[in-house]
């Protein structure tokens, strides 16, 4: 049987939001999540994965809700009217609308770019958990890996890094960039390339999750350090690697299905039970 | 004109398909149905079919753009725009039941989109379907795609000195040569008879050659899939006839990547549709009210 979410409008401060609400079947859900979508081309090429997961996740107690932040999907407005700080304002009130239904615990779901915004809407939203899917530990390389599409594209000969100095001039005097079809504003840029996965005590615990098809894959150094000043701030996380395609950026649409299993196993998890969870990594396929 | 935006959830066999319908002020009597191409769901890529939608309800017309089974947040298993049938027959179906004053529908797509939208034609022969936008239309085989890189790749590089320089001096690795050679050898190659009865793409130019309504052509510059199209229309038997079609509109825009990944280009295709819509509206219309008596 297929879950069928309620697809409607949302209307907040910013304007009109699409939202989905997948609700947990049963009386009380197990927890309320909400999906915070990654940057650009990464949202449309995960939205299969994110439905299957939210799919899953219903299946499995759990109300989701899908949220289009401005000018992203099918929200209001453009692209390059939006901002990164309006994106954790409708973060924010997409999480507090959630919470309003249930106390059920409140969960952050974030995907790359996703799980920067879940972090800064932590902030303003009280207790919660995260889960993070394939996080990028700091805004600034994805804005970098953004603007080189633009130098790609305009490339003439090793002009790459001119062409580069140039978008960021331009950024800076607040003149908005076009890229891939997507206009980048001066608030979009700074916002992007400040925000970084910044540890918050108030979060009870975290579920990392990355992708590899290599069966010696291990975390990043930067991932590493990450965690490690997560768990010192006293927060229970759970890092793992799960077999499957970088979904997010391949050329056709590619599903992960041991990272929707993972996925559900490890927030299904109690927080007891993992705490002091070693820190080695056991591949999952 | 102010436009309001609306969710559809609607029925397609055992699945359910998630869709957006952009409904005007005061809407036309022609309505929009945008069918994905490629790896995208219904907002397409860089949002391209959330602005078209929204430009086309500004002009009055009512889009609806959706996700097929298996797609974005519509259920069931995945599927490419070959199996695509039953569900722009839903969507059709969708529009319909939510604006009811909507009698004629136009398809648009891109890609595979455009081809998915002519594979309808051909299979259904629906008459609601009055006009067809068909953007950098995808007719991809083995063939196609050798002929379109002997073409426009090797060609150009059979005539830089450097090629042939680095050809005497050895520096031109045998993988290129030899698939030099195969691509030659694929692009000479003409497929059997029953081979082509059967191809997806004989099927588009039997469906464009039979389609009574109005149809736009759009094609990027900047474009394998376009120019493939085109190499193929342009040689291929099957698609003179669909050349000579009396209700053709062709616009090319020479500055354009295959989705129009500019502000400029993509203002562009919505000024076009809009503008050939208004001119498709009376002409199909016109019979319905009062039907034609035949002179001849």
């Amino acid at each position: 049987m297929s879950v069928q979410p309620n697809a409607f409008f949302l209307d907040t401060p910013g304007g009109p939001r699409f939202c989905q609400l997948y609700s947990a079947q049963g009386s009380i859900p197990r927890g309320m999540v909400l999906y915070v979508h990654p940057f650009t081309e990464e949202m449309n090429k995960s939205r299969r994965m994110a439905a299957l997961q939210a799919r899953a996740l219903c299946a499995a107690g759990y109300t989701v809700l899908q949220f289009d932040l401005h000018g992203c999907g099918d929200s209001s407005g453009d692209f390059g009217d939006a901002t990164w700080q309006g994106w954790v304002d409708d973060t924010v009130f997409a999480g507090q609308w959630l919470k309003a239904k249930s106390s059920a615990p409140l969960w952050l779901w974030g995907l790359r770019a996703g799980c920067l915004l879940a972090v800064e809407a932590a902030k303003s939203l009280g207790p919660c958990d995260l889960l993070f899917w394939a996080p990028t530990p700091s805004g600034k390389p994805l804005l970098q890996q953004f603007l080189r599409l633009k130098a790609a594209g305009d490339m003439v000969g090793g002009q790459a890094k001119v062409i580069m100095e140039g978008l960021r001039q331009q950024l800076a005097a607040g003149h908005a960039v076009e890229i891939a079809g997507y206009a980048l504003s001066r608030g979009m840029a700074q916002g992007l390339e400040q925000a970084a996965l910044i540890p918050l005590a108030h979060v009870r615990r975290v579920v990392w999750l990355e992708l590899s098809t290599r069966p010696d894959a291990s975390l990043t150094p930067v991932a590493v350090s990450t965690i490690a000043g997560w768990r010192e701030a006293g927060v229970t996380l759970q890092p793992q690697i799960v077999n499957g395609p970088a979904f997010w950026q391949t050329t056709e649409i590619e599903e992960a299905p041991a990272l929707i299993a993972a996925t559900v196993a490890s927030m299904s998890t109690p927080v007891d039970a993992v705490r002091d969870q070693a820190t080695s990594l056991d591949m999952v396929t | 004109m102010n436009y309001r935006e609306k969710a559809l959830v609607f029925h397609c066999a055992e699945d359910t398909l998630l869709g957006i319908l952009s409904v005007p002020e005061r809407a036309e009597d022609t309505g929009v149905v945008v069918i994905v191409g490629g790896p995208q769901y219904r907002a397409g890529s860089h949002r391209q079919f959330v602005l078209l939608s929204r430009a086309l309800a500004s002009a009055g017309y009512a889009v609806l753009r959706f996700d097929y089974r298996g797609m974005g947040d519509s259920s069931g298993d995945a599927r490419d725009f070959l199996g695509a049938n039953a569900d722009v027959a839903a969507a059709i179906d969708a529009m319909q039941t939510h604006m009811p004053n909507v009698r004629n529908v136009v398809l648009w797509g891109l890609c595979d989109g455009a081809s998915a939208a002519l594979l309808y034609c051909d299979e259904t022969s629906d008459e609601r379907v009055a006009g067809l936008c068909l953007l950098n239309p995808w007719v991809r085989s083995d063939a196609s795609l050798a002929r379109t890189q002997v073409k426009h790749y090797y060609t150009q590089r059979l005539l830089q000195r450097d090629f042939w320089y680095k050809l005497f001096s050895g520096k031109v690795a045998m993988k290129a040569l030899s698939g030099l050679l195969r691509n030659l050898q694929m692009s000479a190659g003409r497929s059997s008879p029953s081979q082509v009865a059967a191809s997806f793409q004989q099927r588009m130019a039997r469906a464009w050659s039979c389609f009574p309504g109005g149809i736009l052509l759009l094609l990027s510059g900047k474009d394998y899939t376009a120019k493939e199209f085109l190499g193929y229309a342009q040689s291929d038997p099957a698609w003179q006839a669909a050349w000579r079609h009396p209700k053709l509109s062709r616009h090319d825009l020479p500055e354009a990547d295959h989705t129009f990944s500019d502000g400029q280009a993509r203002r562009m295709v919505e000024q076009l549709t809009s503008d050939w819509l208004q001119t498709q509206a009376p002409i199909d219309n016109a019979p319905r009210q009062a039907p034609l008596v035949q002179s001849s």
